[in-house]
């Protein structure tokens, strides 16, 4: 639980940072370290990525150009990394909230 | 790559494989009685499926590839049909070396490791998933 908390609050002051650093407009002073906000897109992106891929894959096969086995694996792959990423976003955003919480 | 999707991608690897292989069991099935069209040809000859290890450069892991297929050396089964246009002069046609047996036992070994590397899929998707799981739960 405390770790939970400490990664909470470590969430929370990069985001506090990113949204100081947005506000004053440097951008560049915030994409050297790796804030919430990033890694969230970035994972994202992946996401992005991987699905498009097995989209490709799923007209290939269609269109009798890819194996069905391709298939399965990359639409396999695209739905473990967007199930992580998904894990991932939801334990970060549930400290945060426990933060919102914390009776001061 | 992670140990975990190196194995997915291995076993649907040895998928692959074995459906070539399926393939190559079709051929033999399909051909078992494909004679020559005159008396001087050939009849088809079988084709026996072979495996070979493959070491995938870019993740240093061991697939496995079917490569071309190789013709079988045994002899042709020889059949009394004077009436076949493919009929030599003392009015025998040779017949593929195809043993529908063995073709069936080919397919059903086919099959088997299909779902043996299928299995591999499964128990990996599963692993994952678990330890995806103590992400979740709290």
């Amino acid at each position: 639980m405390s770790f939970t908390a400490m990664q909470a609050l470590k969430a929370y002051g990069e985001a506090v940072n990113t949204a100081k650093v947005g506000g004053a407009g440097g951008e560049e002073a915030g994409a050297a370290k790796l804030d919430f906000g990033a890694m969230v897109k970035d994972a994202m992106n992946s996401v992005a990525s991987d699905t498009a891929k097995a989209e490709q894959m799923a007209v290939g096969s269609a269109t009798g150009k890819v194996d069905l086995i391709e298939v399965v694996s990359a639409v396999n792959e695209a739905e473990m990394t967007l199930q992580t990423v998904i894990a991932v976003r939801d334990q970060v955003i549930r400290a945060y909230q426990d933060i919102l919480r914390m009776p001061i | 790559m992670t140990d975990m999707s190196s194995a997915l991608k291995i076993a649907a690897a040895g998928m692959r494989a074995q459906s070539a292989r399926m393939r190559v069991i079709a051929e033999n099935v399909a051909n078992a009685g494909s004679t020559a069209t005159g008396p001087d040809g050939q009849p088809y000859r079988r084709k026996i499926p072979v495996f070979t290890e493959e070491l995938d450069r870019a993740t240093g892991v061991h697939l496995v590839h079917m490569s071309k297929p190789i013709p079988d050396a045994s002899k042709f089964r020889s059949v009394y049909d004077p009436g076949h246009p493919a009929a030599d002069a003392k009015g025998f046609v040779k017949y593929p070396n195809v043993n529908s047996m063995v073709e069936l036992m080919d397919m059903r070994e086919a099959q088997r490791s299909f779902e043996a590397n299928i299995s591999v899929i499964e128990n990996s998707r599963a692993m994952l998933s678990r330890t995806l799981e103590l992400l979740r739960s709290r």
